[in-house]
């Protein structure tokens, strides 16, 4: 099969601005991996680079080992779906599936089964004579990445699979893509601003933003050990409650509340609690309920308190706290973070318990 | 059917691996292909562009070098010489950089070398005298000496007054009636509103030089045959349908919500359109304007038809006299007289190339 | 009617005429009068003395049976426009928009604005080139390139190969036209689908094939009616390159019309002649209007208030 893949020091820069300022990334061979960030974080530019539709400015890109920079894009084979699926509109649904194989020799009654083989894999051999404007968003999506793999590729570029999808149709197709992947263990690269579909399909995430890594790691590592302040807000849904305080003398100040430090630090610092890590507990700190928005399992409070503003979660659909209630806060120790302001990094100091 | 899992891939061609590739010998031929491939290209609209981009140069350098009596073409080989491989050396440099910076330093020392070579190879080959008819209307007489075939020429500046005046003049005409009647077809209601865009694209299709004979008559028979007004009125209608389309397609797309709180706020319709519409198509109207002028500076196979005693002169046909007169005598006059005569043109173009494509017709662009 | 409907109604026709009134004035006189006058005058006898004293098929006549310049003009008119319109104006643009848009853009614009040159420039200079490149002597650029590059003997191009100088300086200008209609075209191709067809393993002759050629297909048509028109009836260039000479061995329809009426002072005879090519005119006018998405153009407007 395919090796690993190495990025190294790349960077891509446009006359008018600079996409990519930095990545260093190495993926193994069959892994599965979720490049995460908001629009315009450079991920999709990044993935251009691996199918050789772009080339870096500056850095080496690795397959197996070998520089693969110069390669061009038609040699690489690397599968990939866009966003927009980019079917081609003046072919029927075989015809675009076929395509890749006209390039690779292959005998035409041969590539017409490869086709239809694969076609019934994502289920779409009884929409072989149609044009792609004949089929719905799904179906579209399907024939891409029918296209994708017929040529076997070593690397499976996803650029935002399941954004233009609705939401069942979301959760039938990470199910499809994932066992695909698993199947065929052809290595994957997945495009997203989507953390669910980062953490539910991919293996290994890579958080980017601002053409830079910020972190990478297991879904779990981003949500426990998020590196910077930038992973604990993009990562956990509701958003990490964020509060500034200052650090000194073993304790952080944060609006009233003062809490003991296990560790040091020192300056203005952020201390993040995550919603589903604070309980309305006997001992907590009294806040008063500012707004209950029922999500259906659970309900989101939004409370002030000695901390400031924060916001929690209850399990049930029902609201048992009303507005202007006053609930006492409490959360657990190790569950919170602490981050340096100005550079945004997770500091080793935490909460006494 | 929704179950299928390992079983449907396990029994399918998918899952045969892949050869390993060697990377570094297609990045190799990645490397040649992409080299030559561009070279090709480049070669190629080179070779055939030449055949236009060398009879500009010559007339442009024939203007300021040659004599009364004949024309060599040896400066034009020479300054070739020098050009071309500067312009070559610049090009790779373009293409192999993409650093704005160095792009602009090589451009300099090029520019600089070259016209320091150009003024020490053929410097002291370069004359004015060719342009003298800027300043002395009586050329054709002293080089002929003697009374021509096209009568007594005047000065240049009559011909240049005169085209002014009728493209400025066709201009303005073509602004307003077109824009006053694409902004009615394209925002009125009106019974007849179909059968009027369908007769105008009809016409803007049609091909009006086939009309020029009737024209003629008809120009005779209002009085109005040799005289630019009567140039100037056919050649705006000829036109109209075109930008009568153009006009129309430029205010399609001016947001109706625009016009539609103007006149909630007081204003008629004709108020909206001068106030708040009409600023809107700047653009279009630049475009028409710039179009339609370059349109009647050049013409002439109607003034040629129209304008039958050389009484009216147009540059056109100032150019085409002082030719017919003294073209196997002086090339060097001719050629000044074109340069002269195409600067205009080629001035409005380049400035306002940008507003040139955006005209579009029904989603054709031109 | 009250006073408010009937004010409406005045305003209503008062920019009416106030709007399509210029317009309509013009092209009734300058464009659709000269039709109906052509119309009649094909079957007067007018001459130089630009009178008409009876009615007469004796234009038609002529033209069916005592015309011999009339018949080669026709040959020379099938030859000039096939030509031209085959290897210029459609396939030599193509070519050009082809591979203007596959150079690096700088160049691509560079090469764009030289083969605008020609069209930008006023008739009579660019027909003032050709006379110098083409000049039988040793001065003509031609001739140099030539004498001193090939070693060959001086040609005189528009004496001897009068058709074919025609057919490449009316080439010149015809694929200009082509080239910015279909690289406009070339440049509304959605840029992933040039992205995953390079993906898939497409060269650059197979991404042409099957991603440029399909989305060029309507301009295509389009340029060919369009331009087989133009050529038909345009005579400017060779009017002013050969003069329809020597004698009348490049006289396309179009100009032998206008020699006819203002050469022979045969006015009759030419406006017959003109009506030819007005029906054609008016023919192919109507076939292009159907090809076009007449919809899109007729949008209803959104204000009725006047």
């Amino acid at each position: 099969m395919m090796a690993r893949i190495e990025l190294r020091d790349i960077r891509k820069s446009w006359v008018a601005a600079t996409a990519v300022e930095r990545i260093d990334l190495a993926i193994d061979d069959g892994a599965f991996i979720a490049v995460l960030g908001p629009s315009g974080c450079g991920k999709t530019t990044t993935l251009l680079m691996l199918a050789g539709i772009y080339s870096p400015t500056s850095g080496e890109i690795a397959f197996d080992g070998a520089r693969v920079n110069d390669v061009e894009a038609r040699d690489r084979n690397v599968g990939i779906v866009f966003q927009s699926y980019a079917l081609y509109p003046n072919m029927s649904v075989l015809d675009n599936i076929m395509f890749p194989l006209r390039f690779k020799k292959i005998e035409r009654s041969e590539a017409e089964a490869r086709a239809r083989e694969i076609a019934a894999l994502v289920r779409i051999d009884r929409l072989l004579d149609r044009r792609p404007s004949q089929l719905s968003g799904g179906q579209q999506q399907r024939v891409a990445l029918a296209r994708a793999l017929v040529k076997r590729p070593h690397l499976l570029l996803l650029d935002e699979p399941l954004s233009n999808l609705d939401a069942s149709l979301r959760l039938t197709m990470r199910t499809e893509i994932r066992r695909i992947q698993r199947d065929l263990g052809v290595t994957t690269i997945l495009v997203t601003h989507d953390q669910i579909e980062a953490t539910t399909m991919a293996d290994r995430i890579v958080v980017m933003n601002a053409g830079r890594v910020e972190q990478e790691g297991t879904a779990k590592d981003l949500y426990e050990r998020p590196q910077t302040l930038f992973v604990a807000s993009f990562v956990g849904s509701p958003p990490i409650n964020l509060l500034e305080g200052r650090a000194g003398d073993g304790a952080i100040k944060v609006r009233e509340a003062t809490l003991k430090l296990a560790g040091s630090a020192a300056g203005d610092v952020v201390l993040g609690i995550r919603p589903e890590s604070l309980h309305a507990n006997a001992s907590g700190m009294p806040s008063r309920i500012v707004a209950a928005e029922p999500m259906g399992r659970e309900v989101l409070y939004s409370a002030e308190g000695a901390l400031g503003l924060v916001r929690f979660i209850e399990a049930g659909a029902e609201a048992r706290h009303r507005e202007g209630e006053t609930v006492s806060l409490a959360f657990s120790a190790e569950s919170a973070l602490l981050f340096d302001k100005a550079s945004g990094r997770r500091l080793d100091a935490r909460i006494a318990s | 059917m929704e179950t299928d899992t390992l079983d449907t891939v396990a029994g399918t061609t998918l899952v045969n691996p892949p050869l390993r590739l060697d990377w570094p010998k297609l990045a190799r031929r990645a490397r040649l292909r992409r080299a030559a491939g561009q070279s090709a290209l480049l070669a190629f609209l080179l070779a055939v562009s030449v055949p236009i981009i060398l009879p500009y140069f010559w007339m442009v350098v024939i203007s300021f070098t040659a004599r009364s009596g004949g024309v060599s073409t040896q400066v034009l080989w020479t300054a070739c010489a020098i050009v071309v491989p500067a312009v070559m050396i610049y090009s790779m440099v373009h293409l192999m950089t993409s650093s704005r910076g160095l792009r602009v330093a090589a451009g300099v020392v090029l520019l600089a070398i070259a016209a320091g070579l150009l003024a020490a190879h053929v410097g002291h080959r370069l004359h004015f005298a060719n342009y003298r008819f800027l300043w002395d209307p009586n050329i054709v007489e002293e080089i002929r000496s003697k009374a021509t075939a096209g009568g007594q020429f005047p000065s240049v500046w009559v011909a240049f007054r005169n085209s002014l005046a009728l493209a400025m003049s066709e201009t303005v005409i073509i602004l307003a009636v077109a824009s006053l009647a694409g902004y009615y077809i394209s925002r009125f209601a009106f019974r007849g509103r179909e059968a009027f865009l369908q007769g105008m694209l009809v016409l803007h299709a049609f091909p009006a030089m086939t009309l020029i004979i009737p024209l003629f008559l008809i120009l005779h028979w209002v009085g109005l045959l040799d005289t630019i007004a009567g140039v100037i009125l056919v050649l705006a209608t000829i036109e109209l349908p075109f930008y009568v389309f153009v006009m129309k397609g430029f205010f399609d797309a001016v947001p109706w919500d625009i016009e539609m709180s103007a006149m909630t706020d007081g204003a008629t319709r004709r108020q909206a359109f001068r106030m708040v519409v009409l600023p809107q198509v700047r653009v279009g109207l630049i475009a028409v304007a710039v179009f339609a002028f370059i349109r009647a500076w050049e013409e002439y196979i109607f003034v040629r038809t129209m304008l039958i005693e050389n009484t009216n002169w147009v540059m056109s046909l100032y150019l085409f006299w002082v030719s017919d007169d003294i073209m196997g005598v002086d090339y060097g006059i001719v050629a000044a007289v074109s340069v002269f005569y195409v600067l205009p043109s080629l001035l409005l173009y380049v400035f306002c190339q940008r507003y040139l494509t955006q005209m579009t017709i029904g989603g054709i662009r031109g | 009617m009250p006073d408010f409907a009937r004010a409406q109604l005045n305003r209503q026709r008062a920019n009416a005429a106030l709007f399509l009134g210029p317009a309509v004035v013009l092209l009734a006189c300058f464009f659709v009068a000269p039709v109906v006058v052509d119309l009649g005058l094909a079957f007067t006898d007018m001459d130089r003395t630009l009178a008409v004293t009876r009615f007469t098929l004796e234009n038609f006549e002529r033209m069916a049976t005592r015309d011999s310049r009339l018949l080669a003009s026709l040959g020379i008119t099938a030859i000039f426009v096939l030509s031209t319109l085959s290897i210029f104006n459609v396939t030599f643009a193509l070519l050009l928009a082809i591979t203007t848009t596959a150079v690096p853009k700088a160049f691509g614009a560079f090469f764009q604005a030289v083969w605008l040159l020609p069209r930008m420039s006023p008739s009579v200079v660019y027909a003032l080139l050709w006379a110098w490149v083409v000049d039988p002597n040793e001065r003509g650029l031609l001739n140099q390139i030539l004498m001193h590059v090939l070693g060959l003997p001086p040609i005189d191009l528009r004496g001897n190969l009068p058709l074919l100088t025609i057919i490449l300086a009316n080439g010149f200008i015809g694929a200009s036209l082509g080239m910015i209609i279909f690289t406009s075209a070339i440049r509304s191709i959605p840029e992933h689908l040039f992205h995953a067809a390079r993906a898939d393993g497409a060269g650059p002759l197979a991404i042409v094939r099957h991603i440029v050629f399909p989305a060029l297909r309507w301009p295509i048509s389009y340029m060919t009616i369009h331009q087989t028109l133009s050529l038909l009836v345009s005579f400017e260039y060779i009017l002013l390159i050969t003069a329809g000479g020597p004698f009348y061995d490049t006289t396309v329809f179009s100009l032998y019309a206008y020699r006819r009426a203002f050469e022979n002072g045969q006015y009759a005879y030419g406006a017959a002649l003109s009506l030819i090519l007005i029906v054609i005119g008016v023919i192919a006018a109507l076939g292009m209007w159907r090809l076009m998405d007449m919809r899109r153009l007729l949008q209803p407007p959104r204000i009725e208030v006047h």
